[in-house]
């Protein structure tokens, strides 16, 4: 991330921000074009653009269904997936509540290790001083 | 009217720490609420995704600078942000892989604006992964800059209007 430091907090007319926004905006397109793109190769090759699931209309001749598929049906049925068939604002906070503990655990554990590393940076730099 | 150059330059920085700061939290909390398909509904989900993808390219733009200058150091010696590097470019792989995958498999919002597309297994696969390999990330991504925004935080949650800083 930029904090600050480069070149992008000189001061700079306002054209010339534009022009350097939107010559970066090309840059970053490009880029998510590319994994995009090899996405959509990788599909190829393993022949996953067919149909085998969700709402698809396509015309012609429809594949049969996928294993995965037939899996998901199967958790239906016996209630491990539950269908919501509203497309509103469903409000199941629970499932919210659950991502931000995930998200919480794993910053905490980044952040300690982080601290752990510091510290040992730190003491090891004050026994060279002393050294 | 404008100052002399130093304070002006101090104010666009500001103006843009601040526009960074903003952007990065409104990221992650459109994330986790996207990622919580059971609490948004389908239709919050999939138009959520959507801006997120929009949003994700202004916050690349914006940091480009630092893409370039990071990628161009990578190979001398330091480690950390190195790391910090890996970790960006596979959150922009699965993160990218993740919204045009759910912009394929969508149910609501492309069937909204007219367009039809035949679903696939393998876009449904690729969706589940990269969401939960990006669920992983992005609080990785947060935290190894964790000191930058709790210095921010404090920074705003001082800040006074009118008291220059």
């Amino acid at each position: 991330m930029d904090r600050g430091n480069g070149p992008a907090f000189r001061l700079l007319a306002a054209g010339a921000v534009t022009v350097r926004f939107l010559r970066h905006l090309a840059a970053v397109v490009l880029t998510v074009a590319i994994i995009v793109a090899l996405g959509m190769l990788w599909a190829h090759a393993s022949g996953g653009t067919g149909t085998g699931g969700g709402t698809g209309t396509g015309g012609g001749l429809k594949a049969a269904p996928s294993r995965e598929v037939l899996q998901r049906l199967e958790q239906v049925k016996t209630g491990a997936i539950k269908i919501q068939s509203d497309d509103g604002f469903q409000a199941n906070t629970g499932n919210l509540v659950r991502t931000c503990e995930i998200e919480a655990v794993l910053a905490a554990v980044v952040i300690t290790v982080g601290s752990i590393r510091r510290r040992n940076r730190r003491m090891r730099r004050s026994a060279g001083v002393r050294a | 009217m404008t100052g002399p150059p130093v304070t002006v330059s101090r104010r666009r920085i500001m103006a843009r720490t601040r526009l960074d700061f903003w952007l990065d939290a409104l990221l992650l909390v459109a994330y986790t609420l996207a990622y919580s398909l059971g609490f948004t509904g389908i239709a919050v989900h999939e138009w959520l995704g959507i801006g997120l993808g929009v949003v994700l390219l202004v916050h690349l733009t914006l940091h480009w600078d630092w893409v370039i200058r990071t990628t161009r150091k990578l190979l001398l010696p330091g480690g950390r942000e190195r790391f910090i590097w890996l970790v960006n470019l596979l959150l922009l792989v699965s993160m990218t892989l993740c919204i045009a995958s759910g912009i394929l498999i969508s149910e609501v919002a492309l069937p909204e604006l007219g367009i039809t597309l035949r679903a696939s297994s393998f876009w449904r696969n690729v969706h589940d992964t990269t969401a939960t390999v990006t669920l992983i990330l992005v609080p990785i991504h947060a935290a190894l800059r964790w000191r930058w925004i709790v210095g921010m935080a404090r920074r705003f949650a001082s800040w006074r209007p009118g008291r220059s800083r």
